[in-house]
């Protein structure tokens, strides 16, 4: 979860959401060293007593501003593409859970193997025992594996939801009776703790309440291939 | 009417076109604005640190006096008074270079309204957040934040850069 008044990223919780964050930074720098340059042009301009009262043409610099924006361009474009295939790999997963957004909680099924269902809403903030997170607790916690592949189907029953996992870099929104898969794999934790709690965002889709729907995955330390 | 009609005809020929655009006729429109009509057509006199030598002196319709002053700037420059050269050289230019330069009092005006409307805004801040603003969640209390941060320790919220990765879990403080 984000602490308060955090500015950037979430700590990475997965391969993926790895890669985002280095692709951020390199994009970020990019800016700004574009952003730098721009401003010591402009203060160079201002401030100079000097007046040049008979420039005709400049095609040399023209043709290096032309080229050098490209150039730069492509150098995004290549890790950022290549982070775009990396998300839609399918890695053959271990489980699928269905999650569907209603208005306004989410319902999960995990149907592998037994058939399990079960709604989540969002813990009202009057509700709250001392200490939990406010807008972000839940009755009922998706519970899944780490350091395993995982299937998210993520449709919507009535409106338009949204899934998303920001430590894991994962978002999925999408209409109603239109599922899309998603993959999770979660690193494992930084510690000998087995019970880690990542907060997912319903995240806003123009509807006031949409916020009230949070749905809270666990993802449990695998120790027994079947029990967990 | 005819010899009208052959008068305007013949000002259209002649001399309509020299006269409507002459300074004078431009001038004496009633334009009701305040810009000065300019005609960039002939030479002008302008005021430019880039430009040491305009194309026209400033003051070109002159006096007697000054008739003579020019007269006499013909002959050997020594015989010119101190005032006679500086009479001479506001005839020529409006404003010397160090006029030029001086600039104006305008940036204190403009910080002035800068700080002021900032102060205004801030006021309207203030005021909206003493009398509009509702209370703040129970969840913000020092009991409770201080319950919130001990689980979000327990938690490992960003451990590697973030919240976590200041809290020190042999010595149980903050790093």
């Amino acid at each position: 979860m984000a602490h308060p008044s955090q500015l950037g990223f979430q700590d990475a919780a997965s391969p993926v959401m790895e890669e985002l964050l280095h692709f951020h930074d390199h994009a970020l720098m990019i800016v700004f060293l574009i952003s730098t340059l721009v401003l010591y042009i402009i203060v160079a301009m201002v401030s100079t007593k000097l007046t040049n009262k008979y420039i005709l043409d400049s095609q040399e610099i023209e043709i290096v501003w032309t080229i050098l924006p490209a150039v730069i361009l492509i150098l995004i474009a290549l890790p950022s593409l290549r982070i775009l295939y990396l998300m839609d790999e399918i890695n053959d997963p271990h489980l699928t859970v269905k999650a569907m957004g209603h208005q306004w909680y989410w319902s999960y099924e995990y149907t592998d193997y037994e058939d399990l269902g079960f709604d989540s809403y969002m813990i009202p903030t009057q509700d709250l025992t001392p200490g939990q997170f406010r807008l972000l607790e839940t009755d009922h916690r998706m519970v899944v594996p780490m350091e395993s592949p995982i299937r998210v189907l993520v449709s919507a029953e009535d409106v338009l939801h949204s899934w998303a996992v920001p430590a894991l870099g994962v978002k999925n929104s999408r209409r109603p009776r239109t599922p899309k898969p998603n993959s999770l794999y979660c690193l494992p934790p930084w510690s000998i703790l087995w019970t880690v709690l990542w907060n997912l965002w319903c995240q806003p889709q123009f509807y006031t309440n949409c916020s009230s729907s949070r749905p809270t995955s666990t993802f449990r330390k695998l120790i027994l291939p079947h029990a967990w | 009417m005819l010899s009208t009609r052959a008068l305007v005809r013949g000002l259209q020929a002649g001399l309509w076109r020299r006269v409507s655009t002459s300074t004078g006729a431009l001038a004496a429109h009633a334009h009701a604005s305040a810009v000065d009509v300019i005609d960039c057509s002939v030479p002008q006199y302008n005021n430019r640190l880039d430009t040491p030598l305009p194309d026209i002196p400033f003051i070109t319709n002159l006096t007697p006096e000054q008739k003579t002053l020019k007269e006499k700037e013909k002959d050997a420059w020594t015989n010119l008074t101190k005032e006679e050269k500086l009479a001479l050289y506001r005839l020529s230019f409006e404003l010397s270079y160090a006029e030029m330069k001086k600039g104006s009092d305008e940036w204190k005006t403009v910080l002035a309204g800068i700080f002021f409307f900032l102060g205004f805004t801030g006021v309207l801040v203030w005021w909206q957040r003493i009398y509009v603003y509702g209370d703040v969640p129970h969840t913000l209390s020092p009991e409770w934040v201080e319950k919130q941060t001990q689980r979000m320790i327990d938690m490992r919220v960003n451990p590697v850069h973030g919240f976590s990765h200041k809290w020190d879990y042999e010595k149980k403080q903050w790093k």
